[in-house]
């Protein structure tokens, strides 16, 4: 086990609870601003994104950013101005972010050699280096900043939008900003969970923290805890049984939602309220 | 007297429609008028309030509160705008106390990076008793009932201390006994706090005496108003007569 004891692994570990930690948080407010199938399309284009990075041999952070923050400017401002519903855009970007990532993927030097791929499709152990752990640390006190600061206001949004702004809230620019951070965390996260899989860590931990909780606060704790736990229980898994991390972390975090279901007291009659 | 709302030539066409949900509207409220608008279904009422508080953007002519353009300093005249949206419901689930409802309606007012103090949940509480919803406060506002769920948001509305009220048929779900409360309170307020109220209602009994003018509507258009002592006689006439153009 002198694996256990290495450098790799303490990154990952730190890793791992970084992201499972933002992801998490970033997903509750995904979830509650109902902006999920921004959130899916955003998870792909930084995926197609990120294989061209490998394809070019250029840091594929910034071409996944990029192209997630493309993504995004093609839903928002872009698809109201066509007129489009927002279904028809994602049944669109879906398989035009994978025939990107796949030719992407096809046009990368020594393709049986590149370990890259591989961790932008499913993720991998052996990913973060010591400059992704820096961005992750920044990311996370940046964004639990942030969203200190402008709580209030994100809190009346994720009850209803139009309501806060017909309270004098001005909605728009703390929606774009909670949808940029999607864009980096889901960057930044992509090397360890792999982007075919990482909106599962966006969603899940958010999606079963609301199955618990009727205080959106509690939510916010509650979200991060299991998302964390997620992403360690994944990483294990995939170290014992060497299976691809990010699907494990998927698995882990869908048979948790599965669970939270079953036992949810929303669903029971005369529950205990959290 | 000033004019705090005041639309000149005003027409609202949602997104993707061709034909304008209102047209024409030309409509100055004075400070502490009492107005309800009246007409039947899609005529064109909660479009017409929602233009007013600037969430709905006209394509042609110019609304003005406070003197000031909606379109610019929208966000600034909607903090002192109390609303209540028809028929507002919340999901069973919906992770938000009553008293968190209530609250978030000051957060415009309170104003961006600062903090929600003890003296604004006093205030919230203080209008939540007076609407007798104080004791479910801590509830989850989805599992309350319909009647009750109006309460909050007209609690939500009145706790910011607004200038304005714009209410969209704000009685619809209550009973009885809070039928006849709630109106009252509603227009001791606005006496008290000299506000400006314009509210929406389908109901000719809640049209109270001490109203100051009946604003009807019909296909997008204002078809009549009518201000003075006979304006609840005159208003029997044409009540629930939807295509009288030529009520005037
Ligand atoms: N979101 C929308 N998109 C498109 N058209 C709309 C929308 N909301 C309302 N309309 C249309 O605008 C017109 C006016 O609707 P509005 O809701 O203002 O009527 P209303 O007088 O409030 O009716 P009600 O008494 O039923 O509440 C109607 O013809 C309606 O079909
Ligand atoms: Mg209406």
């Amino acid at each position: 086990m002198i694996w256990f004891e290495s450098l790799i692994l303490q990154r990952t570990l730190i890793g791992s609870i970084l992201a499972g930690l933002l992801m998490s948080i970033i997903g509750v407010f995904v979830v509650k601003m109902k902006i999920s199938a921004i959130g899916y399309c955003m998870s792909h284009g930084a995926f197609a994104g990120a294989a061209l990075g490998v394809a070019l041999a250029i840091n594929p952070l910034l071409t996944a950013f990029l192209f997630a923050s493309f993504t995004a400017f093609l839903i928002g401002p872009f698809a109201e101005k066509a007129k489009l519903h927002i279904d028809i855009i994602t049944g669109i970007l879906f398989p035009l972010n994978m025939a990107l990532a796949f030719i992407f993927i096809a046009l990368s030097p020594e393709i049986g050699l590149k370990a890259d791929v591989g961790s932008i499709l499913w993720g991998s152990v052996l990913a973060m280096t010591n400059s992704d752990i820096v961005y992750l640390v920044s990311l996370c006190s940046v964004t639990i900043a942030l969203i200190f600061l402008f709580w209030k206001e994100l809190f009346a949004i994720m009850f209803n939008r139009k309501m806060a702004e017909a309270d004098g809230i001005n909605t728009k620019p703390l929606v774009y900003f909670i949808v940029f951070l999607t864009g980096v965390v889901i960057t930044l996260s992509l090397k360890l969970v792999g982007g075919l899989l990482i909106f599962a860590l966006l969603f899940n931990p958010a999606s079963t923290a609301l199955q618990f909780s009727y205080s959106i606060r509690k939510t916010m704790v509650l979200a991060p805890v299991i998302g964390i736990a997620s992403c360690l229980s994944g990483l294990f898994f995939s170290l014992i049984f060497d299976l691809p991390i990010g699907s494990c972390i998927a698995l882990v975090s869908t048979l948790v939602f599965a669970f939270s279901v079953i036992v949810s007291p929303k669903r029971r009659k005369g529950g205990r309220e959290l | 007297m000033h004019e705090i709302i005041k639309l000149e030539n005003v027409s609202t066409t949602y997104e993707g429609e061709k034909r304008p949900a209102i047209k024409n509207i030309n409509l100055s409220i004075k400070k502490n008028e009492f107005v309800y608008i009246v007409g039947p279904n899609a005529a064109g009422k909660t479009t017409l309030l929602e233009t007013i508080n600037g969430l709905l953007t006209p394509i042609q002519g110019k609304v003005q509160v406070f003197g000031q353009d909606v379109r610019k300093d929208g966000a600034k005249i909607r903090s002192e705008i109390g609303y209540v949206p028809q028929d507002f419901m919340v999901d069973q689930n919906e992770p938000y106390t009553a008293l968190d409802v209530v609250l978030m309606g000051m957060y415009g007012k309170i104003g961006i990076l600062k903090r929600v103090e003890d003296k604004h949940k006093a205030k919230a509480l203080e209008v939540m008793e007076l609407l007798g919803i104080k004791e479910l406060a801590n509830r989850p506002v989805g599992k309350l009932s319909g009647g009750q769920q109006q309460k909050v948001m007209i609690a939500r509305a009145l706790a910011k201390e607004p200038k304005i009220l714009l209410l969209d048929e704000p009685f619809s779900n209550l009973d009885v006994e809070s039928k006849e409360k709630i109106p009252k309170l509603i227009y001791q307020l606005h006496e008290e706090r000299e506000l400006t109220t314009l509210v929406v209602t389908h109901d000719a009994n809640q049209i109270i005496q001490n109203v100051n003018r009946i604003v009807i509507m019909n296909e997008g258009k204002i078809i009549a108003e009518k201000t003075g002592k006979k304006l609840i006689s005159s208003l029997k006439e044409f009540w629930w007569l939807p295509h009288t153009e030529a009520v005037e």
